[in-house]
């Protein structure tokens, strides 16, 4: 049926080091990807190498991450067949084809990041199970669709309704596991910022990150981001699927934190990103020259008031100066940001960098910990030797 | 978020029929589980790659302990659905914490 074969590359040979114990990892190019850190061949899942966050704000379709959580995944989606479903405690169910779905509305798009729960789990003390990762499961793209307001008004919300679920095509592979299905309060569906996209950065999907159509729930974290959208179901009582209970809890507390080996005394979904920032253009461990002005250079972000502030340090956090932020690409959006530093004399450096949004979140100087390894936003260290 | 300017949604819709399938070839999967003694061995080959790839276990931290492997392997079980029976979960999990857990041989290392 006139489909395009989008075939692997041969694997590069090439392997990278995480900065954790058994953090080798294999880089590996899967189709419509650049060679990317390979955490599970099956299903795939693939983290972002950090150096491509100092080449721009936005990270190319070809680098960014890919999560899955069931090996049961399409790898061969036909439009003709494809449809969207709308229904459940609606007045009209709806079947939609991909273009009857761009009919229904103008196209929107925003600048957002997505970020997986876990990112940076493996940096963790101590360490938890889960997904091994570093710092590169997250990316920045504009994302383009309609609003999921826009088709669920179409569809007509029951009075009653008090949540929205999301399926994919993404299945178990066997057995009768918990299907990957998520969902929102019918309130945030209906905020008009949730997005039903169909391209990233102008282009299509690429089929790992959810083609034809995935969720967008800018400031949220990834686990609502549903791929290969196939189902839309509006729920009049709490959806309690696996996915939503008990996974991605976080403990119900200001800094999601918990004591290692004490349980959370009660727990709640996890929702917005909290504040995070980083530096991109030195690596932990440099070298640089004494005397010579540096360019240090980074990202910031949260989950959607914005970065207003990033301060730096070249001495551990003792002395802060403002950087300056780079373009505003809309608060959802990584925020650039740079400044000028002249190593006064040889000897190590202990960068730092700290972000601060519209509403004061800033970040912590010790690292938070919960069971589950999410939502680590530490002030990070990164360690450089002038010469 | 913004509308985009309607001559591209038009060019877009327009275009969109031109590729109405996409498809991958996904590379092929290689990680294999380390080679042992212990009864474990041929058990975890039969029932923990018939969901995911061994990459899974292989690369999670060194000192976790049996309580870790032992609470893991019964996810898989309940409510992930693995087809293994109860009987064979001891020595799954033996091989586990003895191949990539806190009981390692001092000698074999991290991996
Ligand atoms: C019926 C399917 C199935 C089988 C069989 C299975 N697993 Fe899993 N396993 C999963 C799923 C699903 C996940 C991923 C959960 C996620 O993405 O959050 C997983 C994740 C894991 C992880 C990662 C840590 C974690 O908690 O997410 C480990 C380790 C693991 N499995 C070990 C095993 C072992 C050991 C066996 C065999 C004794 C096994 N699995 C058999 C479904 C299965």
């Amino acid at each position: 049926l006139g489909g395009t074969a989008l075939t692997a590359l041969a694997a590069a040979p090439g392997r990278i080091v995480l900065p954790f114990e058994n953090g080798e990892r294999e880089l590996v190019a899967y189709p419509q990807k650049r060679p990317l850190i390979l955490l599970t061949a099956r299903p795939p899942q693939l983290e972002t190498p950090f150096a491509i966050f100092d080449q721009g704000d936005i990270t190319p379709n070809d680098a960014f991450f890919v999560r899955y959580h069931w090996s049961g995944i399409p790898t061969s989606i036909d439009l003709n067949t494809y449809r969207l479903n709308v229904g459940g405690n609606v007045n009209q169910p709806l079947t939609l084809t991909l273009d009857e779905l761009k009919q229904l509305g103008q196209p929107v798009e925003v600048v957002a990041v997505n970020q997986c729960s876990g990112n940076s789990r493996a940096l963790l003390a101590p360490r938890v199970g889960g997904g091994q990762l570093g710092n590169g499961a997250m990316g920045n793209a504009r994302w383009t669709g309609i609003p999921l307001k826009t088709v669920l008004e179409k569809a007509g919300i029951k009075a009653g309704s008090v949540q929205v679920s999301f399926n994919g095509l993404d299945t178990p592979p066997l057995g009768d596991g918990p299907d990957f299905v998520k969902a929102l309060s019918v309130d945030q569906a209906m905020d008009g910022e949730v997005l039903l996209a169909w391209q990233m950065n102008g282009a299509d999907l690429p089929v790992l990150n959810g083609y034809p159509l995935r969720l967008v729930v800018p400031g949220h974290y990834g686990t609502y981001w549903v791929k290969h959208l196939s189902d839309i179901t509006v729920l009049d009582k709490p959806f309690d699927g696996f996915w939503m209970n008990p996974a991605y809890r976080i403990p119900d507390n200001a800094g999601a934190s918990a004591t290692p080996g004490v349980a959370p005394a009660k727990t709640v979904p996890i929702s917005r990103f909290n504040v995070r920032s980083f530096i991109t253009s030195v690596a932990d461990g440099a070298q640089v020259a004494k005397g010579r002005p540096l360019e240090v250079r980074g990202i910031a972000f949260d989950g959607g008031y914005g970065i207003t502030e990033v301060a730096f340090s070249a001495d551990g956090g003792r002395n802060w100066q403002a950087a300056r932020l780079g373009k505003d690409l809309g608060r959802y959006s990584f925020r650039r940001w740079s400044i000028a530093f002249t190593p006064p004399r040889k000897g190590a450096y202990e960068l730092k960098v700290r972000a601060v949004n519209r509403i004061g979140q800033s970040q912590p100087m010790d690292p938070l910990w919960n069971p589950a390894g999410y939502m680590r936003n530490v002030v990070e260290s990164t360690h450089i030797v002038a010469v | 978020m913004r509308p985009i300017l309607f001559a591209l949604s038009l060019s877009a819709a327009l275009a969109a029929p031109a590729a109405p399938a996409a498809s991958i070839d996904l590379p092929p999967e290689t990680a294999l589980f380390k080679p042992s003694t212990l009864p474990g061995y041929a058990l975890v080959q039969r029932n923990c790659m018939l969901c995911h790839s061994v990459h899974y276990i292989q690369s999670q931290p060194p000192q976790l302990p049996r309580a870790y492997w032992e609470a893991t392997v019964k996810k898989m079980k309940k409510p992930f659905g693995a087809p293994f029976p109860e009987s064979e979960m001891a020595d799954m999990v033996d091989y586990l914490v003895k191949t990539y857990g806190a009981e390692r041989p001092p000698a074999s290392g991290a991996k």
